[in-house]
């Protein structure tokens, strides 16, 4: 802050009431996030692309290994389980999320009564604390008597191990995730689809137009760019979950829940391997930026600015 | 999109749909609230209508806000969460502010604005270790915030400068007071998430500085699964964010999708 303070004194007083020279301001008003954000992000990143070449025992730099610690991501059948669990994870929840949250918003764009409370409710999941929406879920899905297990006990399906069963505990973490994250699929698309010109729709159903008609020519395309939009955040989030298989599950029973991050995690700090885990963490990177690079041309246009 | 008139059929599924909606996301929170009015031995019990079916409860409150531990974790998130979001929003203002108004020809702005997307996306996993909040949620701000200068009529700022002002006064006196709404929206979202972070919070802190995420992941472990203290806890940690959203409504499709959608 002293830096502004001491822009602010320079260019204090400015007598000839033209607007002020803009070169020296420009540069005081960005450089100090600038400054920031390298600070704590690029150096940190340099700092794990070097420690990716050195073995890590018991807690000190040993040795220099050249590209080991990359070697190690091809051959290692823990780090395949823990990618195959992510991208199982992944499909599943932005698939449900993409088509459930989309839908809902295409049913309830309309006018009509308690809509803002409506959207007030859904903004709920997506702030409540993924650690304690996770540690809840131990009693939401509680085996013996919790309330799931209680309601499908009503429709005959009573006993479902959710948390003892690999293939039951994933869909576990992946229900509290679509529960989570799906509103943010609705609310998005409700805010792109209000945006949408009636004008547009109106001369279509003029022209006769039918409903399917309105949604394939016209409520789709204009709407792509948003859904793209939506798509790459949700990609990029589910690819690095981490919390709630954390406080679910832990990543068992076995490794059936252990996601990519929850498996580098352990890497880094239960068994102290900083080294294979930064090339972990590399590998993470370059997945979700093949994922930003494919989808980012699709949605640039949103983020163009008009001056 | 226009209706012309809805059917009643029609009008009574979309109804079903939102009740079962209402149901579906509320659910947990209420159950939350439930377990953590209940006597113990109640929360073994399919019991959800307090009073009629169970007689409430409010000693788990009692005892869980009387631990120490708890009292200086909900102190350690609160203290965090706002450095965090204060330290971001500052650094974060004069950024926008900068990425509205002018132009940079080496860069251009489009392409600075994806830059700080990029950091908030791209690095918190790697760097999880040595990344601090602020840098987390500090393009929450920026991209926000630049967008609401750029929606501002620049003739307020140039009769500023007729006046006299310099720039870092037109910005101080004209622009930053008219967009001091979403000001404290983007810092109500950037505390929101701090106080949700969880990666980090466990990586970097072991004891004094634990925060509510960390000391509620640690709980089962210690203590088994006690619903009704399970209650207790996880509303404690989630109450203030979720009632901050609340508050930065207006704001936050925006926040979430980085400024390119208006919500």
């Amino acid at each position: 802050m002293a830096q502004t303070a001491s822009t602010a004194n320079q260019t204090a007083t400015n007598p000839t009431g033209r607007p002020p020279s803009k070169s020296r301001a420009k540069y005081f008003f960005l450089s100090p996030a600038i400054f920031w954000i390298l600070i704590f992000t690029i150096f940190p990143l340099l700092y794990a692309v070097y420690t990716s070449f050195f073995s890590f025992r018991f807690g000190r730099f040993n040795q220099f290994v050249g590209l080991e610690n990359y070697r190690r991501l091809f051959t290692d059948p823990n780090l395949h389980s823990a990618l195959r669990v992510t991208i199982i994870f992944v499909v599943v929840t932005v698939t449900v999320q993409m088509v459930l949250g989309f839908g809902l918003a295409l049913l309830l764009n309309r006018e009509m009564r308690g809509r803002s409370v409506l959207r007030a409710i859904m903004i709920l999941p997506l702030f409540a604390t993924p650690v304690a929406i996770g540690y809840l879920s131990i009693t939401l899905f509680y085996e013996a008597n919790g309330p799931i297990n209680s309601v499908l006990r009503v429709f005959g399906y009573g006993d479902v191990p959710w948390l003892s069963n690999p293939f039951w505990a994933l869909v576990a973490i992946m229900i509290i995730d679509i529960w989570q994250w799906t509103p943010f699929v609705f609310l998005v698309s409700l805010a792109g689809l209000q945006g949408l010109p009636i004008d547009l729709f109106e001369a279509a159903d003029v022209d006769g137009a039918t409903g399917w008609q309105k949604f394939w020519s016209m409520t789709l395309p204009l709407m792509a760019p948003t859904l793209w939009l939506i798509l790459m955040l949700r990609l990029i989030e589910a690819f690095k979950v981490f919390d709630i298989p954390a406080s679910l599950t832990l990543g068992g029973p076995g490794r059936a829940t252990e996601v990519y991050s929850l498996f580098t995690y352990r890497t880094a700090l239960r068994f102290f391997d900083h080294g294979y885990a930064s090339a972990q963490g590399l590998l993470l990177l370059v997945i979700v930026s093949i994922i930003i690079a494919v989808l980012y041309g699709r949605i640039r246009g949103i983020y163009e600015v008009e001056r | 999109m226009r209706q012309t008139k809805t059917p009643a059929v029609q009008k009574v599924a979309i109804w079903g749909v939102i009740i079962v909606v209402v149901f579906w996301v509320l659910f947990p929170f209420y159950w939350a609230f439930l377990n953590s009015i209940k006597k113990p031995a109640d929360t073994f019990t399919n019991t959800y209508i307090p009073f009629l079916q169970f007689q409430p409860t409010l000693e788990h409150w009692q005892a869980e806000l009387a631990i120490p531990e708890i009292q200086r974790a909900m102190m350690n998130s609160f203290i965090i969460s706002v450095g965090a979001a204060t330290l971001a929003v500052m650094l974060g203002v004069f950024a926008a502010y900068a990425l509205a108004r002018f132009q940079y020809r080496r860069v251009d702005s489009g392409r600075l604005t994806t830059w700080f997307l990029s950091e908030l996306k791209l690095l918190d996993n790697v760097l999880s270790l040595v990344l601090l909040n602020a840098t987390f949620v500090i393009t929450f701000p920026v991209i926000i915030l630049s967008q609401m200068f750029r929606e501002l009529p620049r003739e307020l700022e140039e009769a500023a400068f007729v006046d006299g002002a310099s720039m870092f006064q037109a910005f101080l006196r004209v622009s930053l007071p008219l967009i001091m709404p979403g000001v404290v929206a983007v810092w109500i979202i950037c505390m929101a998430f701090s106080w949700n972070e969880f990666l980090y919070a466990l990586s970097l802190t072991s004891n004094q500085a634990i925060q509510m995420p960390v000391m509620i992941a640690g709980a089962e472990h210690t203590r088994g699964v006690q619903f009704w203290f399970v209650g207790v806890r996880v509303l404690l940690t989630i109450l203030p964010p979720t009632i901050l959203a609340l508050l930065a409504q207006r704001y936050i499709i925006r926040g979430l999708t980085l400024g390119a959608v208006k919500g």
